[in-house]
């Protein structure tokens, strides 16, 4: 009897993780196919498209999406299948000149594809998927990510990222450096008798550094604070280890900060961050950089990008929610530590001082926010988080990990503190380089 | 919220109350709240788009809307009757748009839709995704809570 209990739980447990991915359905040549449902923008229907001359014989022309040029891809001619009018459905008979587009939204662009019909939203349980088989002859196999089946039709599920993205990001995954970060998961404390009252000592100083200064012990630092417990013992009487004021977190915590933390970088500390950007960026490059206090970091890190990436279309979304000091971020003077190169190129002297110029301004949002509210972000391909994240408490810390897991596009660069590691290691890869450490993710 | 949309909307917002009222306006500290919040009684709602996606709303117990409204007509009212509501939508209004127009020296073009007020006991409003700035005023006739949850267009 718990056998079948057991068993009848299970069912009951796929029965409520069936529905997890949602796709658009439409025709191509009778035939139907299915689009997943987080890459579409919206669906639209027009027979205004404007004729490009010179293209390749599959794009239909570009059309104006309210103010946004996009070029609308016939995906019948894409896929060379014949062009059919099936007179039996209504919209023939309305109007054969309108046609049924599916705006998607990819990484890079935005862009339209012209089908026969859309049919509707199904969702089905991404288990169900099965792999495309060779046999497909219609459609190129790489071009399929696989196989649904739903009320007894079977939908060919197009893999659109791949079919608009350009050649070259295919190879993105092969390069992921084999290096594992060092750090262990354990803190390196083992229940050696000796050594157990000062895993109980620790445990007090990691409540009172939450009391005192805000500052959350977790997966992210914990390495750092014992460390740091170490030479802290080392500099205290025995009676004195513990933390019992304000002042006395601060003094263990002096430590924590980065190189350049809320401060323009230096030009060492930006060559070694811009080592980890892939030089062959281009199309829109989004970063975001929560806790950006007066915009320091972010001016850093798009002086940093308009050098070493000049042809991205660069956006920086920069968070704190200090208003006073997030206020001042718009309109920050420039002061001396950004001085010399790279910086100069991008400043402008204004009535009051020294700014940076209206390029770099308009690549970064300010904008107030608590990040421990919803965060609505884009595909990001780098997250500047310095000295922020231990300041959160442990929910939030793994809120802000999930959301970068799946904001995050594959290959974007985090940076963390100095002394943080990220919380769901596994995801990331280590790189390094002249002492600064980045995660790439896998 | 973007930045530079902060202060238009508190100076609109403590300048209108002003001249309306004729008196003296204390603003309270700025913060931020998740959207899904009730609102105390009486709620004007405009909501903006253009470059950005949100609504602002103005936020009042029943009581205040009542003495604000007699104050602006200058007249004696007790309940909440179609002049007051009238009021309460002209005040939100003027908020709003003044509120524009500063943005729109700045560079942001925003359009404003006519403002709707909301009634009743209990009740909560909440936008998707993003939060809401409140710029809390304290008049004579009671607290006016200025709520705006703006996003950028994605």
């Amino acid at each position: 009897m718990g056998k079948a209990l057991i068993k009848k739980n299970e069912n009951n447990n796929s029965e409520q993780s069936r529905i997890d991915f949602k796709m658009v359905t439409f025709t191509l040549s009778g035939k139907d196919y299915g689009i997943d449902i987080m890459k579409v923008k919206e669906i639209s229907r027009t027979s205004k498209f404007t004729f490009v001359p010179n293209v390749a014989h599959f794009v239909a022309g570009v059309y104006n999406l309210r103010g946004d040029i996009i070029s609308v891809i016939d995906l019948r001619r894409f896929f060379n299948l014949p062009l059919i009018h099936l007179e039996s459905e209504d919209k023939e008979q309305d109007n054969p000149d309108v046609d049924d587009m599916i705006i998607l939204s990819l990484d890079n662009n935005v862009l339209a594809v012209v089908v026969d019909s859309i049919d509707k939203v199904v969702g089905i349980s991404s288990e169900t998927v099965q792999p495309p088989h060779p046999l497909f002859g219609d459609i190129n196999i790489k071009y399929i990510s696989g196989v649904a089946e739903n009320e007894s039709r079977l939908y060919v599920v197009l893999d659109v990222e791949r079919i608009f993205s350009s050649d070259d990001t295919d190879e993105d995954s092969a390069d992921a450096s084999p290096e594992t970060p060092s750090s262990s998961d354990s803190p390196p404390i083992d229940a050696s008798r000796n050594e157990r009252s000062a895993a109980l000592d620790i445990g007090f100083i990691e409540e009172t550094l939450a009391t005192f200064a805000s500052f959350y012990v977790t997966a992210l630092n914990r390495d750092w604070v014992h460390k740091r417990y170490i030479s802290w013992k080392e500099t205290r009487k025995a009676d004195t280890i513990q933390l019992t004021n304000v002042q006395d977190a601060e003094s263990f915590l002096q430590s924590f900060a980065s190189p350049c933390s809320g401060i323009f970088w230096s030009r060492e500390y930006m060559e070694a961050a811009a080592s980890f950007l892939d030089p062959a960026g281009k199309g829109n490059f989004h970063v975001w950089n929560p806790g950006c206090g007066s915009g320091q970091e972010s001016y850093s890190t798009a002086c940093m990008i308009k050098t070493h990436l000049p042809s991205v279309h660069l956006k920086i979304i920069a968070h704190d929610n200090d208003l006073i000091k997030i206020s001042m971020a718009p309109g920050l003077q420039v002061d001396g530590n950004a001085s010399g190169e790279p910086y100069d190129a991008f400043i402008t002297e204004e009535g009051r001082g020294n700014q940076f110029s209206k390029d770099i301004k308009d690549s970064i949002l300010f904008e107030y926010h608590d990040i421990t509210y919803d965060n609505t972000l884009p595909q990001l391909d780098l997250v500047v988080i310095r000295d922020t994240l231990s300041y959160l408490k442990f929910d939030s810390q793994e809120s802000v990990f999930v959301l970068l897991e799946d904001r995050m596009k594959s290959g974007g660069i985090l940076i963390l503190g100095e002394n943080e590691v990220p919380m769901n290691i596994a995801m990331w890869d280590k790189v390094e380089n002249s002492g600064v450490v980045a995660y790439k993710k896998k | 919220m973007r930045v530079e949309y902060i202060n238009p909307f508190v100076e609109s917002a403590y300048d209108i109350m002003k001249e309306v009222l004729q008196s003296d306006i204390d603003r309270k500290d700025l913060y931020l709240k998740k959207t899904s919040h009730p609102i105390m009684g009486v709620a004007a709602l405009v909501g903006l788009a253009g470059d950005v996606e949100g609504r602002v709303l103005i936020d009042m117990s029943q009581d205040s809307a009542v003495k604000i409204a007699a104050e602006m007509n200058s007249e004696e009212l007790t309940e909440i009757d179609d002049l007051v509501k009238a009021t309460i939508n002209e005040l939100a209004n003027m908020i709003t748009a003044k509120a524009v127009t500063k943005l729109f020296e700045l560079g942001f073009k925003f359009d404003l839709t006519p403002p709707s007020i909301i009634t009743g006991e209990n009740m909560q409003v909440s936008n998707a995704d993003v939060e809401a700035l409140i710029v809390p005023l304290e008049t004579p006739q009671g607290l006016v809570e200025i709520n705006v949850a703006i996003r950028e267009r994605t």
